[in-house]
């Protein structure tokens, strides 16, 4: 079937509106959060129930066409970018299905936006706790796909934590249910194989999450530190002190410079070299004793100062600013490569160190905002994408970086996915064997390879993608 | 039937016997302490002979850094050497399999075996960060890493927990551990004396402002096996600061009356399981235990020496009953089966047939194909034995 026909064939499904074909249309769709690339997808095709979907996928499966399931489009690693075939989008899905308070259970649909469902479940006194900063847009869906993290998985746990079951469609049309949300399930984890799968396994119709109640109280702090040593010496500190916080993010001064110019401003000290955003939550009773141990521990590791925010307002600024940095950072350059990567939290000092003088080796400015709790740096460079001698560098500093995070003991990605950004890393960390492992799980849920084609495993380890299908 | 036992010492040992039981057409099964050997189905070799595969030598703690809180072991350590290793740094790895003393690392991941501090740490799944093993091709793989935080590639690590040796023989693994709470106290509360007022008894205690290591519901026998009491009852294991416990002990005062037990009865509750028991769980959404405990009481209880354990957060009821009534229990099992979510423990092999085939989808069939295409590991465990006929995939790369 050729294009024009195909798009007929998925207007009688959808709706002409919800098909969009013309090149001005895609444009918007060429790629997601990560701009450094762009992909054009053959058509986009927007189903707006579950009954579409399907249909829409089963048509896909039929013609043998290539598809790219994409939410909201926030993704950080080029995983929903669709070359030459279908761009799947998922977020006119957005009703949330079902609640179970008791349970703390909800049902919803792919395209719900993730702080919605928060919103849905408040006056139960529930919430959603994974929380990636794009959590006023990014969708439910794709935080499943991605398995995405945010600062509040240091207690809580990533997506995969809160996931307990999903229908799923499979590429080929078949429909599964993985997991269970009425007892526990026996045979293999696919709910857990599933979840992080960047859209190569198939495409959710709904997911089972479980909600968390609100704890009864919170307490933020900002300590302020002169030397990044300094703060990531904190944070060990206070893992080994046997406190989980609910968050512990690092900000530096390239970071806090940015934000402070930017209508985020929050209030952070501009002259620091470091500060830590800490949160603790939880009962009421005994967590002012555990706020007065974090800034004891933070303190004696050389803050100059901890303040604990007195009231919502300046709890949210605090906030506003950690989550907003990457936005912040849009006033200092037009481009930004957000990178993701893990070290043991043990190494932080010394990688800190590293990277400082990788930006400084290939004249870049690195901005490091990430989650220290959990070792998963990010380290991001604002620069001029349409300068090719500027962005050779960028490619420098960022295999650099990533390399010295591996031989730390870390991994290439800890939220935000491989997608295409990262195929190159995937051989550092993984051995060919293992590489082929994955391919062979990922031909059990798509045996066509139809199912976000190209992605997440290095083609060279998977042969058979070697001619990725292509719609044009 | 003969069984030829291979004892390897490292994963190189693993990947002989796994090439050696393929160039012979025999099956293995993979033993570790052995606590758990009849658990999730009784093997079936078919015509094949069935190989030991003991892996308690591939021993050993390969790489543990206290300040990352993560630890990497061989599959037959145990995790009573964990337990060493960690609690001088005042950490712990709160994997605390049930009703199997002597656990290994690898076998508690292999059968995703939890006991009550899954409640606030979560099932091994939650625990392991990364893992290597030898698939049913010989082949070794790793997934997962040595970090907390780890989104690369398919998950090969949630997919090998609890899927009993069956994808691969777990030669390591990589575990997050916790710290070890500086203190920690027992309380047990009785249960109300209307059956009908125990759901909202126990809707109550899920939605107090308490943050509990575990709370179990245990049924009068057990109570007394273990030093809890002589009635039902529900016993909580709290943690924390000083503020923290002296709150929760309030809020639980409120509820009832509360009395001190000691935290000796965790230990009783994880070993009072007779070697000879037979096992199931019986599970439903948290709020519907209280109807789940009263089934089992009226459909089980009259079995002569049982007794049931419920976890409160996760809505399981786990069923003991005497070896001497195992035919009876089969009996019961399929008709608990229609309401209930029950997954076998330790069965006699009738009441196996009583209960659905777990893995049996085609998705879970074709992944083990995918993994052990001659269906060398654990031949029966979690489904049919499957004719051993797949060919590895035209395009693999070891082929």
């Amino acid at each position: 079937m050729n294009r024009d026909a195909l798009a007929r064939s998925l207007s009688a499904i959808v709706g002409e509106r919800q098909v969009l074909h013309r090149p001005s249309e895609l444009l918007v769709y060429a790629s997601d959060g990560l701009p450094g690339y762009r992909r054009e997808p053959a058509l986009a095709v927007f189903p707006r129930t579950r009954e579409e979907l399907v249909a829409v996928v089963r048509l896909l499966a039929r013609e043998r066409v290539p598809f790219v399931p994409r939410g909201a489009g926030t993704g950080l690693s080029g995983g929903a970018l669709a070359d030459g075939s279908v761009l799947l989008g998922l977020n006119r899905l957005t009703r949330v299905l079902s609640v179970d308070a008791e349970n703390r259970l909800a049902v919803v649909e792919p395209g719900v936006v993730n702080v919605h469902l928060t919103r849905a479940v408040a006056p139960h006194g529930l919430h959603y706790a994974p929380d990636p900063s794009s959590q006023a847009a990014c969708t439910i869906g794709g935080n499943v796909a991605e398995n995405a993290g945010g600062p509040h998985c240091l207690k809580y746990g990533v997506t995969l934590n809160h996931v307990v079951a999903l229908t799923v469609i499979l590429p080929d049309g078949d429909i599964v249910s993985l997991g269970n949300a009425d007892g526990e399930d026996e045979g293999y984890d696919l709910l857990g194989t599933f979840v992080g799968s960047e859209g190569c396994f198939g495409v959710a119709l709904d997911v089972t999450v479980r909600l968390s109640p609100n704890p009864q109280a919170v307490r933020t702090l900002l300590a302020d530190f002169t030397s990044l040593d300094a703060a990531a010496r904190a944070t060990s500190s206070i893992i080994a002190a046997g406190i989980v916080p609910a968050a512990l993010e690092m900000m530096d001064q390239a970071t806090i410079l940015a934000v402070e110019a930017s209508i985020y401003a929050a209030g952070y000290p501009v002259d620091a070299a470091a500060v830590l955003l800490l949160e603790l939550d939880g009962l009421a009773d005994g967590i002012d004793e555990d706020a007065d141990r974090l800034r004891t521990i933070c303190l004696g590791s050389g803050a100059r100062s901890v303040r604990v925010a007195r009231d919502e307002g300046e709890r949210t600024r605090l906030w506003q600013g950690r989550k907003k940095a990457f936005g912040a950072m849009g006033r200092v350059s037009s481009h930004l490569v957000v990178q993701d990567a893990v070290i043991p939290r043990t190494r932080l000092p010394d990688v800190l160190r590293a990277i400082a003088l990788i930006g400084e080796r290939e004249g870049l400015t690195v901005c490091n905002v990430f989650h220290a709790g959990d070792g998963n740096l990010h380290p991001n460079i604002p620069y001029n994408a349409n300068d090719p001698e500027e962005s050779a560098r960028v490619h420098r500093a960022m295999t650099a970086i990533m390399r010295t995070c591996v031989e730390a003991g870390g991994s290439v990605t800890g939220e935000h996915g491989i997608g295409i950004d990262k195929l190159d890393y995937m051989p550092l960390i993984f051995s060919e064997a293992s590489l082929d492992a994955m391919c062979r799980l990922r031909d059990a849920f798509d045996p066509a390879r139809r199912a976000n084609p190209g992605k997440v495993v290095p083609i060279r380890s998977c042969r058979e993608w070697m001619q990725a299908p292509v719609l044009r | 039937m003969s069984e030829i036992v291979a004892i390897p010492r490292s994963t190189a040992d693993v990947v002989d016997a796994v090439r050696a039981a393929e160039a012979d057409g025999a099956a293995l099964r993979i033993v570790a302490g052995g606590s758990w050997l009849d658990a999730a189905r009784p093997i079936d070799g078919g015509d094949r002979p069935v190989r030991r595969l003991d892996v308690r030598a591939v021993t050993g703690i390969v790489e543990y850094v206290p300040g990352d809180l993560t630890l990497t072991a061989r599959a037959g350590t145990t995790l009573a050497e964990i337990e060493e290793a960690t609690r001088p740094h005042g950490l712990w790895l709160p994997l605390d399999p049930y009703a199997a003393p002597g656990a290994t690392l690898g076998a508690t991941l292999a059968t995703a075996s939890w006991g009550t501090l899954a409640a606030s740490n979560g099932l091994p799944r939650d625990l392991t960060i990364g893992v290597e093993f030898v698939d049913g091709r010989g082949m070794v793989v790793r997934g997962g890493g040595r970090v907390v935080k780890n989104v690369a590639g398919f998950d090969l690590v949630r997919l090998t927990i609890g899927a009993w040796g069956t994808l691969g023989v777990i030669t390591e693994a990589s575990v997050r551990l916790r710290a070890r709470p500086t203190s920690e106290c027992s309380l047990a509360l009785d249960l109300p004396p209307r059956p009908e007022a125990l759901a909202p008894f126990l809707r109550a205690l899920r939605t107090a402002p308490l943050t509990p290591l575990a709370m179990e519901l245990v049924d009068a026998p057990l109570a007394r096996a273990t030093g809890v009491g002589d009635a039902d009852a529900i016993v909580v294991r709290l943690a924390g600061n000083a503020a923290a416990l002296a709150a929760q002990r309030r809020v639980l005062a409120a509820l009832g009356a509360v009395r001190e037990v000691g935290n000796a009865c965790w230990r009783a509750l994880a070993t009072a399981l007779p070697a000879d028991a037979w096992t199931v769980r019986l599970s439903q959404r948290p709020a519907r235990l209280a109807a789940l405990w009263h089934e089992t009481t009226a459909r089980a209880l009259d079995l002569d020496g049982a007794w049931r354990q419920g976890s409160i957060e996760r809505g399981v009821v786990r069923l003991v009953v005497p070896a001497r009534e195992g035919a009876a229990l089969a009996l019961r099992l399929a008709t608990l089966a229609d309401r209930w979510q029950v997954i076998g423990e330790r069965l006699p092999l009738e009441a196996w047939r009583a209960l659905p085939v777990p893995a049996s989808d085609r998705l879970s069939a074709t992944i083990r194909r995918a993994f052990d295409p001659l269906q060398l590991l654990n031949p029966g465990v979690l489904g049919h034995p499957v004719a051993a006929s797949a060919p590895a995939h035209p395009w693999s790369l070891h082929t």
